[in-house]
Formats: structure tokens, sequence, C-alpha cells
């Protein structure tokens, strides 16, 4: 019975950064209305920023979040002003341009073959790491310390994000265009400037997840991959667009991916993901918490 | 020269060099990249009659890859069934599945229903390399099926050259190519293209959309799973990976974009283009540049999709079709 509240708990931990992660994607949805494919890959960008500003300042994995999530917030933004704008600009009377889908799996191809190319296919952790390997025990039972700060960075990085939105003046301007783009329009707000904001900052947040993974996962130029899937199985979990539902979402995944090898072959755990997935997306593609949508 | 005849007759030059290319090119490598070529070209065109007519972006069609790649095999190997029997066997089965993937997935709007498509395909691909029986049916999971190289033969549909797998695949691809032909042609073909533009009006002039969506998913999955039976036999070795992969779906779904979907020579152009650059820069490039294709193919996607959303066939056949006029007389000749 204890090695099931073990597992759930780590379940709960690991899954908590698998909602970070598509936290930004589940942002850029919110917003722009189009699914960004090339999230899994900022993720990517995001860990091997995280791992070179650690290895070449010597900084401790967690504060080169003070370089990682500027840069990645210029980095979306830049993306967005660059590829995706025009497309928006060209197919104005579109709700939600499938054409973004192409362009940013180009962006996914692109990105996963450049750090190939530049940074080889070996899998690199960071060196010294004060955290690889930390355990607190609670009796018999065993919790991850970098796992907890990453449930920790989630936690804080929705409420920010929420705060954000819900707070200030460009987060209302955010969430106007969320609702109407055209009506928003009509009230002065720039729609693109806010299509380059949430991008950047749904990068950014993907900034985080990574710094969150580095310590005790590995780097390597697809590893992407393995999280873009579970993101978008996420987000349809917990409704599209809402931060709560990405959380949870993650949380679900997390469970069922660390609990499942208890019953039976891990990799079984997978096509269970699928099959929830498939159930949502067809019984109630809302989700937990999305909003009632034309779909 | 008769007009109409006139402009045909490149068609029917291509479709000659087409024929005797074997006899100039030799060398079993590059009969093995044109022999790829035109698979990935049948693969896409066959693709092209959902993801291009019906206006939707199914991203997991290497499901009916692998279902008619398995399907043959089993049936071979375990039963003696001719693969060719197998190949129809799973091209049935195949079509079955993708009326119940599309049942209830057409009802979703773009990226749904590619995330649908993608969720589909990995479900699936998980679940194969997770079972070593279905049923009966041996499958072996992620260690995949060898066929043994026994006899050779048409019956067989097992060659030690490549010459005759060649032909067929050739001759496979004029089939679907003249099928697409007669499905833009038809009422199927107008339905489908007027429900990916504009469902409701489509729906409000009695066009059943979902129907025709219908039909073409089984159209599309039937032909898919030729590709794999052929593949399977091909290569004589199936896993999941090999015949059921992500990336399979993507490479379709891009020769298809860059090419220009909705069309005829899309698939064509795309594969024609794409192939031969993924062959050679994995030859030469392979060991030193990994991925360099990749990373080609996107910054090609992306730009076909900013520039020329239509596809790369749209100005080059601007270009034929002028250099048609002046060379077989005006249109109006033509007509």
């Amino acid at each position: 019975m204890l090695f099931i509240i073990e597992d759930t708990i780590n379940g709960i931990l690991m899954g908590s950064i698998y909602g970070l992660a598509a936290l930004g994607l589940t942002l850029i949805f919110g917003v722009l209305k189009v699914i960004n494919f090339a999230h899994g890959s900022m993720l990517m960008v995001g860990m091997y920023a995280a791992y070179w500003a650690a290895l070449l300042t010597g900084l401790h994995p967690y504060l080169t979040l003070v370089i990682v999530v500027p840069a990645m917030f210029l980095f979306g933004y830049l993306l967005q002003d660059v590829l995706i704008k025009p497309i928006f600009k060209a197919e104005k009377d579109v709700r939600e341009p499938i054409t973004v889908i192409i362009v940013t799996t180009g962006l996914w191809y692109i990105l996963d073959n450049l750090s190939l190319l530049i940074f080889g296919p070996q899998y690199r952790t960071i060196p010294d790491n004060p955290l690889r390997g930390q355990m607190l025990e609670f009796g018999d039972m065993m919790i991850s310390v970098p796992k907890l700060w990453g449930f920790c960075a989630a936690i804080v990085t929705a409420l920010m994000v929420y705060a954000f939105l819900q707070k200030t003046r460009m987060g209302r301007a955010v969430r106007a265009t969320s609702l109407d783009r055209d009506a928003a329009s009509l009230q002065g707000i720039n729609q693109y400037k806010i299509y380059n904001v949430a991008f950047g900052i749904g990068t950014a947040v993907a900034g985080v997840a990574g710094v969150a993974l580095v310590p005790f996962y590995n780097i390597f130029p697809s590893v992407g991959v393995l999280f873009d899937i579970k993101c978008f199985i996420i987000v349809v979990l917990g409704g599209l667009g809402s931060i709560g539902g990405a959380l949870l979402g993650g949380m679900i995944v997390g469970v069922i991916e660390s609990v499942g090898p208890q019953f039976m072959t891990a990799t079984w755990t997978e096509a269970i993901v699928y099959g929830l997935f498939l159930v949502f997306l067809f019984l109630k593609p809302s989700g937990l918490f999305g909003v009632k949508y034309d779909w | 020269m008769n007009p109409s005849l006139c402009r045909k007759l490149p068609l029917v030059i291509a479709a000659a060099a087409a024929l005797a290319l074997p006899l100039v090119v030799t060398s079993p490598t590059y009969l093995h990249i044109l022999i790829l070529l035109y698979l990935y070209a049948y693969l896409t065109t066959s693709w092209n009659i959902v993801g291009g007519f019906a206006g939707v972006l199914p991203l997991g069609h290497a499901t009916f890859v692998g279902i008619g790649a398995y399907t043959s095999t089993v049936l071979s190997l375990q039963y003696g069934i001719s693969p060719w029997i197998g190949m129809l066997v799973g091209a049935l089965l195949s079509s079955l599945v993708g009326v119940l993937i599309g049942l209830p997935t057409f009802k979703m709007r773009g990226a749904y229903f590619a995330l649908a498509t993608i969720a589909f395909a990995e479900g699936i691909r998980v679940m194969v390399e997770n079972i070593d029986y279905l049923g009966p049916f041996q499958l072996n999971g992620p260690r995949g099926l060898q066929i043994p190289p026994l006899k050779t033969g048409l019956a067989s549909f097992m060659f030690a050259t490549k010459e005759p797998y060649y032909y067929i695949i050739l001759v496979m691809l004029a089939g679907v190519i003249a099928l697409t032909y007669a499905i833009s042609r038809s009422k199927l073909g107008y339905y489908l293209v007027a429900g990916g533009e504009e469902p409701e009006a489509a729906q409000a002039l009695g066009v059943n959309v979902a129907r025709a969506k219908l039909i073409a998913m089984a159209m599309s999955s039937f032909l898919t799973a030729f590709a794999g039976t052929f593949w399977a036999q091909f290569t004589l070795y199936i896993h999941p990976k090999s015949v059921m992969s992500l990336d399979i779906s993507f490479e379709i779904a891009f020769i298809a974009l860059i090419g220009g979907r909705g069309s005829i020579a899309g698939p064509l152009l795309g594969a024609l283009l794409l192939r031969p650059v993924g062959d050679f820069s994995r030859i030469y490039f392979g060991d030193k540049l990994p991925g360099l294709h990749l990373i080609i193919f996107g910054v090609v996607l992306i730009l076909v999709m900013l520039y020329q959303p239509r596809g790369l066939q749209e100005p080059l056949t601007r270009i034929y079709n002028r250099a048609m006029d002046r060379m077989c007389g005006g249109r109006e000749a033509a007509a």
C-alpha cells in the first residue's frame, strides 16, 4: 500500500512539471486559437539554455532562470512576429488557421535537428549537479527533491501567469483578445502585439519547465518529442486554454505513468494515456475546465 | 499536330521514361531510391484523397501502412496465404479502421482532428509494440516480423532483384493517380472540396459532407494499406517503428503540403523534390551532418506555407501550361 502512495506522490510531482510544460501551450492556444506543434522543441531549447547557462556561468541550476526566462520570452516573441504573424495577416477571417500547425511542425523539425547538428546526439547532464539523486525520506517513502522543486515552480508559475492575466492592464488586453479578437481590435488593442506577448510568455513558461527538468532529466535533441504529444494530451484533458486544467491534466498523466507500472507493463501506461485522451476528445472535448466551444 | 494530342505528349514521354528507367539505372542503390520515391508518391497521393480534397489534416496515416504490412505478413507467415490476397484483406481491414477513426473525428475542427489522428496512430503503435499475440495472430511486439526469402516469384510477391518491385510500385502509382483523377472529376470530388472549404454552405446545399469525408477516408486508408504490404514484401522485415512511426505520417503530410495538397500533380512533385534531398543528404552527409535533410524539409515547408500556400505545383503548373500554349498553340485550339 505504501508504495502506491509513494508512486502517487511522485506521479503528482512529475505530473505538475508536465503541467508546467503544457501551461505554455494552453496559454498560446487560449489567445491565438492555434496549437503550437513546436512547443516540445521550445522545451528542448529551454533545457539546453539552462544547461549551457549553468555550465558556462557556474550558476546553481535553478538560478539560470534569470537568463533562461528572458531569453526564451524574446525567442518566442520574435518567432511569432516573424513566422506566424504573416499567416494571421493573410488568413484574417479564419478563426484557427491550420497553416500555423504546419509552420510550427516545420519549426519543430528545424529546431530538433539543428540541436542534433550543433550539440550531437549524446545525453547530457549538468556536471557537479547539487540536486542529482537527492531524496527526502519519510519513513519508508522516498520523495525526489528536484521533482518537489519542480512542483513548486509549477504552482508559482501558474499563479504568476494567472495574476498577470487578471491584475495587469496587459493581461486584460490579452484576455480581451482571447475572447474576441475583432472586438478587442476595435478597442484599440494591437492584436498582433498581444499575440507576440502571449507567444513569448508561453515560450518563457516552457523555459521554466526546462529549468525545472534539467537537474534530474537527460538533455538530448529529441527530448521535446517526449513532451510534445504529452502536452497535447494534457491540454485537451484539462481543457484548452485553462491554466488550472493544464496542471490537473499534467498530474493525471503523471499519476497514471508512475502508478500504472505496479499493475501492468510500463509501456502499456502509454496506451492508457492515449486511450484516455481519445475518450475525452470524443465525449468531452472541452476537457475538465475548458469553456464550451464550437468544435 | 493535333493540339490536344500535343498537350498529352509530355505525359506520354514521362511515362515511357519511367518504364525504361531500369534499363539505364542498374545500380541497386539508385533503384532502391527510386522505388522509395514512387512508394512515397503513392502514399502521398492516397493521403491526398482525404488530406487534400477533403481539406482536413490527418497526421496518422502510418497506422494504415502498418495494418497493411502486418495483415499480409501474418497471413502469409502463419497460414501460407499469398501476400496478394493478404494485401486485399489488409486493405479492407484498414479501411474499416479508417472509417472507425473517421466517424468521431470528422466532426472536429482542424487542430483537434490532427491531434486525434496522431493519438490514434500512436496509440495503435504502442499497442502493437506491447502485443506478442493478438488472439491467434503472432505479432512479436517490438521485435517485429521477419519474412524468410524462401521462394521468389510473382505469386509469392518476392523477388531477388529490385526491377520487379520497381514495376509493381510504378503500376500501383499509375493506378492511384488515375483514381484520384477520376475522383477529382466526380461528384464525390466536388462534394469533398465544397465540404472542405465551406462546410456550412455545402451542408445547406444538401451535400452530405460527413458521408463524403467518410468515403474519402475509407478509400484513402484502403489504398494506403496496399503500400504497407508492398513495403513488407520489399524489405522482408517489419516492426512497429518501421511501418507505424509518426515520422512516416509526417513525411507523407510534408510531401503533400510542399507539393500542393488537393492537386494531382502536388504529391508527385513533392516526392520528386523531397525524397532525393533526403536520400542524398543521408548518403553524403549522414555521418557528419545527421538530420540535415529534416532541417531542409522544415525550412522549405515554412517558406512554401508563407509564400506559396497552395504548394509548389501552382507556379510550376502555370509555367508548364504557358510552355504548352507556346508549343501546341493556344488553349482555345486545345479545347
